[in-house]
């Protein structure tokens, strides 16, 4: 069933132009058959002798009109087919889209593992060959058989049943025969090939370490072996085809000879004219080229399976994750939500992914009014990315309670970004320019709201040294910048989306102490009056919080201003000397 | 045509083979033309069907052999492509690894992979394909037109005229596709990244509360591209039209010429038929090579792109002899060259390291010496060149001026496998391969037993997470298995070099992307395993400056300072202000 949920709705919401593009499939056949018929016809009937010039001119007007037509409708199918194919493509990416973005904050989480996001991409472009190669050229094959079938009927019904079970040999059997014969090689090439994939990618990514190790002949010897193995299968398959290839031309060859005999019966019989024998000996070849592609076509079934279960796997996966829609609280209009001061609380909040799995965050109290500022440290599995999806209302405590202004903030469902922005290690900078990037935050910005966003995250010497300035595109995944850079325009995109709450969830890891310092300086400045919580992995700047928290294993192992937790704690002490090196 | 073609290992027998068959196929299309064309005339003039079966039967057996020539052509070719193909592959994965991890990072792990992969595929389809098209397309037109015009003189001028017209038309049409492409190439990939930029900014987009609606903004987008497709294909899909409505002309016109001069009884209904066979046989080689035009255009870049990467350079460590010769390093004696022991000592002479022509230097003028078993910290902001200055050390990047001195022998670089077996190396996010833990840690040495992994397990830390494995030491890490934490991947390195026990470790800022305590314990793990090695330790961190024996500060590419760090505290000078700028609060 679900399977189906990727192909059979397009063909019913395409059906006319499908019907068309199936169509023209036909007659681009047709007109080439009847080509060769005509031209068969006419020149049997030019050399009976008391003929002229008069008694062939119609067979020479089919000649050439068939002979220019298809050539045109064949152009015309080709262009109607793609063109349908790239709508239900947009179509296609429209729909993977919706379901994946309600699932938005966990996607990280669960496809971790190698690029799924380019990969599901790829399998919508890969699916558009489920049309072209497979259900057009089956379904034109099917169209001429029955054609072929009928016309042949007119003139012997005994002996178009006997050819309708022999072309049924190239049209169904030899196609099924191949694909029962391929499948599992087909399938064991794709899981080598993809195994291979992973292997490699694996070592390149290592390379560093492959080199060190001195081992790397060893790993080639390795990969290579494997890629023995999968080109074996593969030379198998190709042989195959190349097989039935021949076996699909000596069936039509054995095909001419039947008609050859049949014809002449017909002839001798005197139920046909003897101009019929060259014209129905010839159009075999042309009809013969619609059958021959079908099993090429149907083998190419197995292929598409993969793409097709791993789209309906995110599907169902989707299901699964996806949280019962919370009845949505009947709130203040967006804009009201932004200039109202808003005032977070968390009551002995605790959250578990799993019934049985540990707790990821416990009993845990916090309270934010606005504008004021906590800094939250811990190591990875601490809980801190469980605590900002709760303040978040992306994940509803299990016990306790998340309030925003008094209301539950898992209700505030898509409004969230009105009040809570979030500047993350890697914020996304779309292939556009930089201030499509910044108007991201809020489209309907003035272009001097953009200005002044881009000098509260001192962005703008920067800009202005760029060739085109605020127009200049950002390249692929903002390459175009650095680090601290990218991450600039990111803080100027959510300066403008103005909201009252700010998370920073390490906006600075990877950055070297002079980035951070100046990126820190310049967010705490932009930041004067918003609440923050600023997730850090460094305590550089914890001076400047109202609050620091230490969690630990889901809980808080120690909490207070900067100054109390150093005349207090030992451990944070220590801590903090590390990155303050007074001792030096 | 491509130049390369005729180096290939084996290529000339495939052309030999490939060219016979051509002939035979060329030969028996001829024939089961006349063959098909004698027994339908005579049927038509009333001969009986018995006495018509032995020719008949002779034009199965040409139609046949035809269509066995074409199989064995496959086959041949097929040979050749997979043979030629894997041993490029083969060449490429050497020099990849000769090359090392430099040449990744410019080239994009991604792009790697799919070269390797695809790249490969689609180089052996052009192999497989362009000698038989190649071959078709210069013999069988050119047999059969000549026999055209034994048969019938007109006929045969029709098929020569429209034959230039074709091609001509085909690479006009192909020329305008490929300008047109060219133009709107930039927004082109834009279009198609669209998506794909779409999903994986959705996280972003979600924080802006801007996903819902994105999804008409993809819808749009796919439409853009769309009619920008379309615009292309209208013209890409001329040049076959162009093919298809001058081969169909041409068909016509000579079955419509045949027709009436057999009305003016100038032919026989046996020729006419022969030619009228022969005409579509004769556009087909022709035909088969604009369907395939593509398949061969990219398989053809692939194969350059593939060859390109055989072709460089890789700059082997040489021996400096005193009179300025260069001599290439022998396996055998590299050993003893490179051997680091206690007393060895490690000198870098005026090196410098500048990766394009005509930019600016990376390393400049680098003079320093290293001693036995000591700690060097490295020190010094981005692009001051201190990963440039560890690459160097690790034997992964040939300088590209200077020499280096080890154990009193001069030599150009540290690139040579000797010197990097002696090496560990700690990047700051290592990589974990998928497969055991066990076998991430014996990586550099697969010997291994597993009390020593187990030894180096413990010493590294890593205890408490093996017993929380559920399969110990067996359980999958790295891609599709359990996912480490940053300190944890660094943990498993650090096992991997302790259990190599080798001489020389490198560590490039190992603990910049930890949280600060995770690092505090790492420190404390790693200061006693670095005792008696000779250790580089690139860090922006200055906490770890104090536990070294040398302190390099690197500035702009070149050494600013070297000392302890008594010593350069007291000299107040680059690493005192490095300090103070970290002691300062933010303003």
């Amino acid at each position: 069933m679900k399977r189906e949920g990727w192909f059979a709705p397009y063909v019913s919401s395409y059906f006319w132009r499908f019907l068309l593009i199936i169509a023209l499939g036909a007659l681009t056949i047709f007109s080439a058959s009847s080509l060769m018929y005509t031209s068969g016809f006419l020149i049997s009937k030019a050399s009976i002798p008391p003929e002229n010039i008069l008694m062939i001119y119609v067979p020479i007007v089919g000649v050439r009109t068939f002979g220019t037509s298809r050539a045109v409708i064949h152009y015309v199918e080709r262009l109607v087919g793609h063109d349908t194919i790239l709508r239900i493509l947009s179509n296609m990416r429209v729909r993977l889209y919706r379901i994946l973005e309600p699932q938005a904050l966990f996607l990280s989480s669960r496809f971790r593992t190698g690029d799924i996001l380019g990969m599901l991409a790829d399998d919508i472009e890969y699916l558009q060959n489920v049309y072209l190669r497979t259900v057009f050229p089956s379904v034109v094959a099917l169209l001429i058989y029955a054609a072929a079938v009928i016309s042949l009927g007119t003139f012997d019904i005994a002996f178009a049943l006997l050819m309708a079970l022999y072309m049924l040999v190239l049209v169904v059997v030899l196609p099924l025969i191949s694909l029962f014969f391929t499948q599992k090689r087909q399938r064991e090439v794709k899981q080598a090939r993809n195994s291979l994939y992973q292997k490699l990618t694996d070592a390149v990514l290592g390379m560093g370490d492959w080199v060190i190790s001195g081992r790397q002949s060893q790993f080639v010897e390795t990969y290579e072996a494997d890629e023995k193995k999968v080109a074996r299968t593969d030379a198998a398959l190709r042989s195959w085809a190349r097989l039935r290839m021949f076996i699909g031309q000596a069936i039509v060859g054995i095909g001419v000879l039947t008609l050859i005999s049949w014809a002449s019966g017909q002839y001798a019989d005197g139920a046909f004219a003897g101009t019929l024998i060259a014209a129905f000996v010839l159009v075999v070849f042309p009809v013969a080229d619609a059958f021959l592609p079908v099993s090429e076509a149907v083998e190419k079934i197995p292929q598409y399976r993969n793409s097709l279960e791993r789209l309906s796997g995110v599907e169902e996966d989707n299901g699964a994750t996806a949280h019962a829609e919370l009845e949505q609280v009947n709130l203040e209009p967006v804009e009201q939500l932004k200039s109202s001061s808003t005032h977070i609380q968390l009551r002995n909040a605790g959250y578990r992914y799993d019934t049985g799995e540990d707790w990821s965050i416990r009993d845990l109290t916090l309270d934010l009014p606005q504008g004021k500022k906590i800094a939250i440290i811990g190591r990875s599995g601490a809980g801190k990315s469980t605590l900002l999806k709760v303040i978040q209302g992306a994940i509803k405590p299990a016990i306790g309670s998340a309030v925003i202004n008094g209301i539950d903030a898992a209700a505030y469902g898509e409004k969230i970004p009105a009040i809570i922005a979030v500047l993350n290690q890697s914020p996304h900078l779309f292939d556009t320019t930089v201030a499509n990037n910044i108007r991201l935050g809020n489209p309907q910005a003035s272009d001097e709201d953009l200005k002044e966003a881009a000098a509260l995250a001192k962005l703008d010497t920067l800009i202005s040294t760029l060739p085109e300035g605020y127009n200049t595109p950002v390249r692929e995944a903002g390459q175009r910048f650095s680090g601290g850079e990218r991450q600039r325009i990111a803080l100027a995109r959510i300066l403008l989306q103005n909201t009252p709450v700010v998370i920073l969830d390490e906006p600075t890891v990877g950055l070297d102490p002079r980035t951070e310092r100046e990126l820190l300086a310049t967010i705490f400045t932009a930041m004067a009056g918003k609440s923050l919580v600023w997730v850090t992995h460094h305590l550089v700047g914890a001076e400047q919080m109202d609050e620091v928290i230490f969690m630990e294993n889901g809980s808080v192992e120690m909490r207070g201003t900067h100054a109390e937790l150093l005349k207090r704690e030992p451990r944070y002490r220590r801590l903090y000397e590390l990155d303050r090196p007074v001792s030096l | 045509m491509d130049k390369n073609l005729l180096r290939y290992k084996g290529v000339m027998p495939v052309f030999l083979i490939v060219g016979f068959l051509t002939l035979v196929q060329s030969v028996s299309i001829l024939l089961l033309a006349k063959w098909l064309a004698e027994v339908i005339s005579a049927l038509f003039a009333g001969e009986p069907l018995k006495e018509q079966w032995g020719t008949a039967l002779l034009f199965l057996l040409a139609f046949l052999v035809r269509h066995a020539c074409a199989m064995l052509m496959g086959r041949v070719s097929y040979r050749f492509a997979e043979m030629t193909g894997s041993s490029m592959r083969r060449e490429m994965m050497d020099k990849l690894f000769q090359l090392g991890p430099r040449m990744v990072g410019d080239r994009g792990t991604g792009n790697l992979v799919t070269l390797v992969l695809e790249g490969v595929t689609k180089f052996r389809t052009y192999l497989e394909l362009i000698i038989p098209r190649m071959v078709g397309m210069s013999v069988t037109p050119a047999l059969l037109l000549i026999y055209v015009y034994t048969q019938d003189m007109t006929s045969g001028i029709i098929l020569t005229v429209t034959m230039p017209i074709i091609i001509v038309f085909m690479i006009l049409i192909g020329m305008t596709a490929r300008k047109q492409m060219d133009r709107q190439l930039k927004s082109y990939r834009t279009l198609s990244n669209h998506f794909v930029d779409s999903l994986r900014g959705l996280e972003t987009l979600k924080f802006l509360g801007r996903s819902r609606s994105h999804s008409q903004s993809i819808s749009d987008v796919s439409d853009r591209y769309r009619s920008a497709t379309m615009r292309t294909l209208r013209v890409a899909f001329m040049s076959s039209f162009a093919m298809d409505f001058f081969t169909m002309l041409s068909v016509a016109t000579v079955a419509v010429s045949l027709g009436l001069r057999l009305v003016n009884e100038q032919m026989t209904l046996l020729t006419g038929l022969t030619i009228l066979i022969l005409a579509p046989e004769y556009f087909l080689p022709v035909r088969l090579v604009g369907t395939d035009f593509h398949a061969t255009l990219d398989g053809k870049e692939a194969g350059e792109a593939m060859k390109s990467i055989i072709d460089r350079d890789t700059v082997k460590a040489v021996l400096l002899e005193a009179e300025g010769n260069e001599v290439a390093i022998e396996a055998e004696s590299a050993g003893s060259i490179f051997k680091w022991h206690p007393e060895s000592t490690l000198t870098l002479n005026d090196l410098s390291v500048q990766y394009e022509a005509g930019d600016l230097s990376s390393l400049k003028g680098i003079s320093l010496q290293f001693k036995g078993a000591s700690k060097i910290g490295i020190i010094g902001e981005s692009g001051a060149g201190k990963s440039t200055l560890v690459d160097v050390l690790g034997g992964f990047l040939h300088p590209t001026s200077g020499s280096i001195t080890i154990n009193d022998n001069h030599v150009s670089a540290l690139t040579d496998e000797a010197w990097r077996k002696q090496t560990s190396y700690i990047p700051q996010r290592p990589y974990i391969f998928s497969g055991t833990l066990a076998d991430n840690v014996r990586f550099y040495y697969p010997e291994a037993a597993l009390e020593d992994i187990a030894r180096a397990v413990a010493a590294t830390g890593l205890s408490r997470l093996v017993a929380s494995l559920p399969n110990g030491l067996d359980e999958m890490i790295g891609g599709g298995g359990r996912a480490l934490s940053g300190g944890q991947e660094q943990r498993v390195a650090l096992a991997r070099a302790l259990l190599s026990s080798r001489p020389i470790m490198l560590l490039d800022e190992p603990t910049a992307h930890l949280d600060i305590e995770t690092e505090v314990e790492l420190k404390e793990t790693m200061l006693p395993l670095f005792a008696g090695k000779l250790v580089f330790l690139a860090t922006h961190r200055l906490h770890w400056m104090v536990d070294m024996d040398l302190i390099i500060v690197m500035q702009q590419g070149q050494v600013a300072e070297i000392g302890t760090h008594g010593e350069l505290v007291a000299r107040k000078g680059a690493y005192y202000e490095l300090i103070q700028a970290q002691l300062e609060g933010l303003h």
